[in-house]
């Protein structure tokens, strides 16, 4: 009970803090005083202190089950275990903003801590811009999504938490996304902050360059923490579905990327730099209009667990006014970028970073449009339509085969201007293995298009030249080492893909079912009695051509509270394949539903995403 | 010209080793095109994930489409007219949608000019 007052006047007080600091920080840049930065810093850490008070009282509340808490009721139950206790605090909405926020007032310290070595004008417009983010996001959580509701009179049990988010993945999945995502505010602050004070320079490309790269290895972990969970507990054995809810963590990390390109101009060439401002201010818009588009229920999803129109129209105005404002600013500063007048050279290291760009920003329109448009469609015209795993496949794949070539003899490329060799013989001869190779592969595996030959080419071509490069050379490891983790992540897709077979059936315990390699028997079935869920648990055993046996046992999970029942896949990973057998329910029926899947390369799809990011994270411990 | 023939011939070549495997069994080409159905009463699921009754029911009904000799698109567009394009996972190419095919790739060829335009400014 006390708690919930704590927790909602620590937040108010940091709406408190949070104004002092906005009329601090102008009255600041007026007088321009240099040296009263140390009150900056005691306001920031006082307000992230008070942040982190709200926060805990809310964990408090959930731990202790304590059912006056609005927020506890509706997400909790007293059988849940401690652990979905505690991660059921962001497990749902109005957790998941003050988590937001927390984020949010801890990177604006980090900040103003780690930038001491600029102009103090700069760190102090930062600390203004993201101050009035935070300012907003408070007053959102305090109007539309207060934690801290009370009941009364308090209730003797709670409705408990969505059984398929009570998962260990899905407990670090949402605070991993939210720092890439929050990590983007400060990527918008400081640009906005750099054109004003004119320090759009190669001095602030090697400051922000820290944060673009922190944000994007949390947003690609967070994706792929993601994807892991929807793989296993959702049981269908895809890990992409290309869902409202995933694009919209997608959509930000295509402009990280190209950012991460582009920042690199910017660094050593001191160009660019309304692009990569537009990029920053992008960036974030999607980050924010990601919450909206989740949080509005507009979006036909299986993530969706807030339906609230008031709370998708105020994050919808809030992004539109942020927006207008970095508009108003850009042409306002616009004359602070020194525009030099600088040939691009068509064979050059900056060239193939805009035409990197090109490509991302391609693929960001698709997924964009493809997102957005059937909301549009149905709210002018009525007519609803899906947009699914057809269209983006037509509209990415094919430009997948151009753009992996460039990936693999962009990196080679050097600044300024580079002389076109003769063609490079070794180069072409790889390419035309290469093709015979893939053809072959495609060939063998019976797969019908013509296209998946170019598109494994291409990928074994990045394959091969990212390998060579990660083994010859010393310097721009990350680098080397993201393109090369890149290509085996592209690789395993599209072998998995192309080799992925599955078998469904309709099965009672006993019965034996021969398919294409191997024999299937559904020996038993136990029931057991868990503490907030009944687990009815089977035994397969799988028989495969080469006389290997593999024991599978899923489990169908029926929980208490609230009433749902969710089917848990076994599978059998390994280095090369993963086995994968569920089964389920099927309505007044003495049998069930049986379903195995072999897919191969899976364990090669999480591993080179992770080393993806940890090229990221590579530029972080390498420094000269 | 050398350079030319090399590549005609291995056109040729790849061309030649083509076939194109027809005729999927039935339950195959149920499954391909329950793929690309939405279960209408689940939440984010296809035809073919889902063993809610609806799907069940749909999936009898397309293999008895398919038995009637019913090829895939007429399946598709059968189930169009009775339950709205909201079924199908790939829109349809109509005036609906024109903009959602086609704005992607005038962006990219947009882009592509901006880019040729700062690349290939004469000094």
């Amino acid at each position: 009970m006390i708690s919930n007052y704590i927790g909602f006047y620590a937040l108010s007080f940091g709406l408190i803090i949070s104004v002092l600091i906005i009329i601090k920080s102008i009255f600041f840049l007026k007088k321009n005083n240099e040296d009263k930065s140390k009150n900056f810093f005691s306001l920031l850490s006082s307000q992230f202190t008070l942040i982190i008070i709200s926060f805990f009282s809310l964990i408090y509340s959930f731990v202790n089950s304590d059912f006056s808490n609005n927020t506890v009721f509706n997400h909790s139950h007293t059988t849940k275990p401690l652990f979905y206790k505690i991660s059921g605090t962001w497990g749902n909405h109005e957790g998941s903003l003050l988590l937001w926020l927390l984020v949010l007032t801890f990177f604006i310290l980090i900040f103003f801590l780690k930038s001491r070595n600029l102009k103090l004008s700069y760190r102090v417009f930062t600390i203004f811009f993201q101050q009035i983010i935070i300012f907003g996001f408070i007053l959102f959580i305090i109007f539309t999504s207060n934690p801290f509701g009370i009941l009364y009179p308090i209730p003797e049990q709670g409705l408990g938490l969505n059984p398929i988010l009570q998962d260990p993945l899905l407990a670090i999945h949402p605070p991993i996304l939210y720092i890439g995502y929050v990590g983007t505010s400060i990527i918008f602050s400081s640009s906005l902050a750099a054109l004003v004070t004119r320090s759009m320079n190669q001095v602030w490309a090697k400051h922000i360059k820290k944060w673009i790269f922190a944000s994007w290895i949390f947003l690609t972990l967070g994706i792929m923490l993601g994807s892991i969970w929807a793989y296993y507990e959702l049981g269908w054995g895809g890990f992409w579905f290309w869902d409202p809810v995933e694009n919209v963590s997608l959509m930000p990390w295509f402009c990280l990327t190209a950012l991460i390109h582009t920042i690199s101009v910017l660094e050593k060439r001191n160009m660019l730099q309304s692009w990569t401002f537009m990029l920053s201010i992008m960036t974030f818009s999607l980050s924010m209009s990601g919450t909206f588009l989740v949080r509005s229920g507009i979006l036909n999803s299986i993530h969706t667990f807030a339906n609230d129109p008031s709370r998708g129209l105020f994050i919808l105005v809030f992004l539109f006014v942020l927006i207008l404002l970095s508009i108003f600013i850009f042409f306002t500063y616009y004359e602070n970028i020194k525009i030099r007048k600088i040939q691009f050279l068509f064979i050059s290291k900056e060239t193939s970073i805009l035409l990197n760009n090109w490509f991302l920003m391609y693929f960001l329109s698709v997924v964009l449009i493809g997102t957005v448009y059937p909301i549009f469609l149905e709210a002018f015209t009525n007519e609803k339509i899906s947009v699914g795993e057809p269209f983006y496949q037509k509209l990415i794949t094919p430009f997948m085969v151009p753009f992996l070539i460039l990936m693999a003899l962009a990196p080679n490329i050097k600044w300024i201007k580079n002389k076109i060799e003769k063609l490079n013989i070794k180069i072409l001869t790889l390419f035309i293995i290469n093709l015979f190779l893939s053809f072959y592969i495609v060939k063998l595996t019976n797969t019908k298009y013509l296209f998946a030959t170019l598109l494994i080419t291409s990928a074994f071509f990045l394959f091969l030249i990212s390998l060579r490069d990660v083994l010859n050379t010393n310097s721009l490891m990350s680098q080397r080492i993201s393109h090369f983790a890149f290509s085996i992540f592209i690789l395993s897709i599209l072998f998995n893909s192309i080799f992925t077979k599955e078998f469904n059936s309709n099965m009672s315990v006993g019965d034996e079912m021969k398919f294409f390699n191997g024999t299937i028997k559904f020996l038993k079935i136990n029931i057991y009695e868990e503490n907030n869920y009944q687990n009815i648990k089977g035994t397969f055993k799988f028989k495969n051509s080469r006389n290997n046996n593999i024991y599978f046992e899923p489990e169908i999970r029926i929980y208490n509270q609230p009433n749902i029942s969710t089917s848990e896949a076994d599978i059998k990973t390994n280095l090369f394949t993963d086995n994968i057998l569920n089964f389920n329910l099927i309505n007044d029926k003495e049998y069930f539903s049986v379903r195995y899947q072999y897919k191969p390369l899976m364990f090669w799809v999480w591993i080179s995403t992770f080393f993806i990011a940890f090229g990221g994270a590579l530029t972080f411990i390498r420094k000269k | 010209m050398k350079i030319n023939k090399y590549f005609l011939i291995l056109i040729l070549f790849f061309l030649s080793q083509f076939t194109f495997v027809y005729g999927a069994n039935k339950a195959e080409l149920v499954d391909e095109i329950s793929k690309n159905l939405r279960c209408l009463i689940c939440q984010g699921q296809s035809i073919y994930d889902s063993n809610s009754d609806f799907a069940e029911s749909m999936k009898i009904l397309i293999l008895r489409k398919i038995s009637e000799g019913k090829n895939k698109k007429e399946i598709y567009e059968f189930l169009k007219s009775k339950y709205g394009d909201w079924i199908v996972y790939e829109p349809t190419f109509n005036k609906h949608t024109y903009f959602l095919w086609l704005l992607p790739l005038i962006l990219f060829i947009f882009g592509g000019i901006l880019i040729l335009k700062k690349t290939l400014k004469v000094k």
